[in-house]
């Protein structure tokens, strides 16, 4: 421990490049992932909210959630099965205040305690309609709907392909869209019933029949990855050059009998200290980060997942560091003592 | 009694498909606290037969014995643990590690030993030895600060702090002027008789030889005694 710091210590420009280089990668890692999660909330914070369970839809719909329609007998079969399943159908839509119109995506459910419950002739809004100049107790109307709806309240970060929910009774629902069916059905826990016709998707395969965020997520958790693959060869990179420069010193220090795990070992000690300053500080600056982001940006990033990813980099620093240091092994003592040096 | 003793010792170097045999069958024995100075040609395998004996490469036949056990039969590890524990080295360079202090040089090779020290007997003991090659006032130093014949009384100091019981050195003063080499060598040799270590020397300078107990002579791969 003390030796490989003292090298630190001693060769404070070169670790600090490094310390530098980790530092502004695993930063734009954080960055990155944060707004991939933000995204990803944003584009679906009403199923990432859910606890796990199974969802079910038509399966002649081939995974478009508006095409599929369970009607009565089909949900009379899924009751008997799971007497607690709640139904639902989303429909993007619009809602007019006076003359400004806001694009919404109507929500109705059957009674759960999953979804908030609404009455015939009202509506509860994601709360950032607020912000568009909707006030509780208006009166909201849309074109496909004779009566009005009653904002009767807001409720947090209810998101769905980036549009804002507006929660609406099954009648409304109904009348508007001229069904007379629900589109899904979702079963609480993991151990859920099959049913013939119907296609189960976990939470997870749910969310990626949604279109766009499939593509989204997909090309952030690429970047990430790509950061993180990059990080690791530079670790890889950057400890072979030190090691080259070492191998003299390495060579005498096996002469007098030091061992090669104590050397690793050294080399390992070093690349945890800069891995782990580099993230304290990449952590502490992202979270920072957060409070200077424009109001409106999605961004989140938890402890838990900035940790996992610190986890990621200090293994994947140790792998760079650990390859680059199979020249230590093969160092040949009698070669070291036959070169000179200090 | 002797501390190490060599039989029929033979090396020979493959380059390809040409052989090459340095070491003819040498048979030396080296007794406790006798400085041995091994002189010959230059490229008659002096240095060979060093690291060989050493445990730094592999013999090709015949046998080394130390402290009554066979070298030639032990593993890498072992002969790691051998050299860690019980050999000393002197080289023709220092090779001091560059990012550590004097004082830490020898700090690391007693944890190298694995001695089993304490905090006050590891600092009363590197004191000593400090003190006793003159670098005391240097413990703080790092290599890139001192001279060259500094470095060397540290390497020195590095070689005997574990209190080995063999001590081998490479031409240690070949890379000094004959002034500061008269002075290591002199260092060598009483550090070696006070501490009672077994040394094999190997050197150029005939000036060196009277330094020495005996002096042996490498020619034509074997040894003759002067
Ligand atoms: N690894 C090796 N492979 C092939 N030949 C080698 C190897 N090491 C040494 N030799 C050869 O063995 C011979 C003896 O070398 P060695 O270094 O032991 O000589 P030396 O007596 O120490 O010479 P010097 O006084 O110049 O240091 C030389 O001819 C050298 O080329
Ligand atoms: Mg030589």
């Amino acid at each position: 421990m003390k030796v490989a710091w003292k090298e630190i210590v001693k060769f404070k420009t070169r670790y600090l490049i490094l310390g530098t280089i980790i530092f502004l990668i695993s930063l734009l890692t954080m960055t990155i992932s944060g707004l991939a999660n933000g995204l990803s909330y944003d584009n679906a914070s009403l199923i990432k909210d859910l606890p796990e369970g199974t969802f079910y839809m038509q399966e002649k719909s081939e995974d478009q959630y508006n095409l599929s329609h369970l009607d009565e007998k089909k949900m009379n079969k899924i009751r008997e099965a799971a007497p607690e399943a709640t139904f639902l159908s989303i429909q993007m839509g619009e809602l007019e205040n006076g003359n400004k119109n806001h694009s919404v995506v109507f929500v109705s459910t059957t009674n759960s305690s999953l979804f908030p419950k609404v009455e015939e002739g009202e509506v509860i809004l994601n709360n950032s309609i607020m912000a568009e100049g909707v006030n509780q107790g208006d009166d909201l109307t849309n074109s496909l709907l004779d009566n009005k709806l009653t904002v009767e309240d807001f409720v947090d970060q209810q998101k769905f392909s980036h549009s804002s929910i507006a929660f609406i009774n099954s009648t409304d629902f109904q009348k508007m869209y001229r069904t007379d069916t629900f589109q899904i059905a979702f079963v609480e826990g993991d151990d859920t019933p099959k049913f013939d016709g119907l296609t189960q998707y976990s939470n997870k395969d749910f969310l990626n029949t949604i279109p766009s965020y499939n593509a989204e997520q997909l090309s952030l958790n690429m970047i990430v990855i790509f950061l993180l693959v990059i990080s690791g060869m530079l670790f890889g990179i950057f400890f072979y050059m030190i090691n080259v420069q070492k191998l003299g010193t390495y060579g005498i220090l096996k002469a007098v009998g030091m061992k090669t795990s104590a050397l690793f070992k050294m080399m390992w000690i070093q690349m945890i200290i800069i891995t782990f300053i580099s993230l304290i500080l990449s952590i502490g600056i992202s979270q920072l980060l957060t409070l200077f982001m424009p109001e409106g940006m999605p961004f989140l990033l938890t402890i838990e997942s900035a940790s996992i990813m610190s986890l990621l980099f200090l293994g994947i620093g140790f792998i760079g560091a650990t390859l680059s240091g199979f020249q230590i092994s093969k160092v040949e003592p009698i070669q070291a003592i036959n070169q000179g040096g200090v | 009694m002797e501390t190490l003793s060599i039989n029929k010792l033979v090396k020979t170097f493959k380059d390809g498909n040409k052989e090459e045999t340095i070491l003819k069958g040498i048979d030396l024995e080296l007794s406790q606290g006798e400085i041995t100075a091994l002189i010959g040609a230059s490229g008659s395998g002096k240095s060979t037969l060093l690291t060989v004996v050493a445990g730094l490469q592999k013999s090709t036949k015949g046998k080394i014995i130390f402290e009554d056990r066979e070298l030639t039969e032990m593993n890498p590890t072992q002969l790691r643990a051998v050299r860690a524990k019980r050999f000393g080295f002197v080289f023709q360079h220092a090779h001091l590690v560059q990012f550590l202090t004097v004082q830490e040089q020898l700090q690391l090779m007693v944890d190298t030993a694995e001695l089993n020290w304490s905090k006050k007997k590891r600092e009363e003991e590197i004191k000593s030895v400090l003190q006793a090659v003159d670098m005391w006032s240097h413990k703080d130093s790092y290599p890139d600060n001192l001279s060259g014949g500094e470095k060397q009384r540290v390497a020195i100091a590095r070689a005997i702090i574990h209190q080995p019981s063999m001590l081998f050195a490479d031409e240690p003063t070949a890379s000094l002027d004959s002034k500061r080499s008269i002075e290591v060598i002199e260092l060598l040799r009483s550090l070696s008789k006070e501490r009672n270590h077994t040394v094999l020397m190997v050197t150029h300078d005939t000036d060196m030889l009277k330094y020495a107990d005996r002096t042996v002579i490498m020619k034509d791969g074997v040894i003759s005694e002067s």
